[in-house]
């Protein structure tokens, strides 16, 4: 019982993080103030939807499954962020 | 019906305004709207794999995950100096 109300309190917050991480990326003017939304998204909420995975499941091969892609997001999404307003600097004219 | 696949259908819906943007905005916005939207597809597929007890479909969100980083950079590259 009380895993289920973790698991689901888990899901709600990773959920939740991505809504509020949905709408900021739709209102925030410019692309360099919603790449400042991207990160939530991705390393906050899949570590929560990791944690819920392993609430529920345990020590398995479903919840090391789901650490190595949230080892491979939160490692990468920093450097692709980083690339990405580079980028948007980069060009003439763009919103900053 | 699980938590998990409730929560991967929210998460699907809260795509929309994402994709709103990737389709209606600017070329660095819709960049933007992409690497959100490939992002939150690992999750909702990890919560799909979990929701369905189906422990085999695991291998695509840690599969889109690694490509998510060549597949973004792509984008970034072609947004910086070819579009």
């Amino acid at each position: 019982m009380i895993r289920e109300v973790v698991t689901d309190a888990l899901l709600a917050l990773a959920t939740l993080t991505v809504v509020l991480s949905s709408v900021g990326i739709a209102v925030m003017p410019g692309a360099a103030a919603k790449l400042h939304y991207v990160t939530p998204a991705a390393v906050v909420a899949p570590v929560l939807v990791t944690l819920a995975v392993f609430v529920r499941e345990g020590l398995d091969s479903s919840t090391g499954m789901t650490v190595i892609a949230l080892v491979f997001m939160v490692a990468v999404s920093p450097y692709l962020s980083h690339a990405t307003l580079r980028a948007i600097r980069a060009r003439p004219g763009e919103r900053r | 019906m699980t938590a998990f696949v409730i929560a991967a259908i929210v998460m699907l819906v809260a795509l929309v305004p994402a994709g709103v943007t990737l389709v209606r905005g600017e070329l660095a916005d819709s960049v933007v709207g992409y690497e959100f939207i490939s992002t939150v597809i690992v999750m909702i597929l990890a919560l799909l794999a979990e929701g369905f007890g189906r422990p085999g479909l695991f291998e695509f969100p840690v599969i889109l995950a690694v490509l998510l980083f060549g597949g973004g950079l792509v984008f970034v590259r072609a947004l910086e100096g070819w579009l």
